[in-house]
């Protein structure tokens, strides 16, 4: 990609918020995993809802069957993981309710998961909801838009390559 | 070639903190690591393909490490599974 589409943001690889709510830079997330960016860069989600949406039409790679996290490959490309609250794996899947299965293909939008929102603070633990971009490495482009209220029509990542 | 195994007894398994964890203990290394479960083969330095073995408690884990710096590196994930899986 040319100097000037990088400069301007044209022919990006746009990813929209993945939950209601309010997006925050990725080193907000009170856990080291996720603010180091051990896991890929991205952003986070402090949610206002439960539903979990695919930021961009995608495959699903893997539904933990705890439904607390979902690996998807773009079309684009992308690896993305999106983790449904912090240490939510110790609930094992008891305040989620998955959507989509290992292989679907889903478009931006569509439904992944529901999670209890209530029930994953009831249990002591954070509902911030972390979506990192597994292979960083391939963009050096990477825009994040945070600090703001989002829905699922808001794009909270561009990529370029 | 090295070869390690390793029974998981972490009871959660490798979710997304202890592959996330693999990737950045295996990263350094240029030696070739791979990590067989009965679920799969995965490249240790890939995130999505480790997190996708969906590897639980008590499942074994075979890594193999091939190149260079094959002895180091396996001495050093031998020691990052008994520590973190």
């Amino acid at each position: 990609m040319g100097f000037f589409k990088k400069l301007f943001g044209k022919n990006t690889d746009d990813f929209y918020a993945p939950m209601a709510g309010k997006a925050v830079p990725i080193t907000e997330v009170p856990d080291p995993t996720f603010a180091e960016g051990m896991l890929g860069n991205g952003i986070a989600i402090e949610p206002a809802e439960g539903k979990v949406y695919a930021p961009c039409d995608a495959t699903v790679d893997m539904m933990f069957t705890t439904g607390h996290a979902v690996s998807l490959v773009a079309d684009c490309g992308a690896e993305i993981l999106i983790h449904v609250g912090l240490e939510t794996v110790s609930l094992e899947g008891k305040p989620f309710k998955i959507h989509a299965a290992n292989g679907d293909k889903v478009k931006k939008g569509q439904l992944l998961m529901e999670a209890d929102l209530e029930a994953i603070k009831a249990a002591g633990l954070h509902t911030i909801t972390p979506m990192v971009i597994c292979n960083t490495d391939a963009y050096p482009t990477f825009r994040t838009l945070v600090g703001k209220d989002v829905t699922n029509d808001d794009v909270v990542i561009e990529l370029a390559k | 070639m090295k070869e390690i195994k390793y029974v998981i007894t972490d009871p959660l398994g490798m979710h997304a903190r202890p592959a996330g964890m693999l990737v950045k203990a295996a990263a350094p290394y240029e030696s070739k690591i791979t990590v067989t479960a009965p679920t799969g083969s995965a490249d240790a330095k890939r995130l999505m393909a480790l997190m996708r073995l969906a590897a639980k408690q008590g499942m074994e884990l075979t890594l193999t490490i091939e190149g260079a710096d094959e002895d180091k590196a396996a001495a050093e994930l031998q020691a990052f599974l008994s520590a973190n899986l």
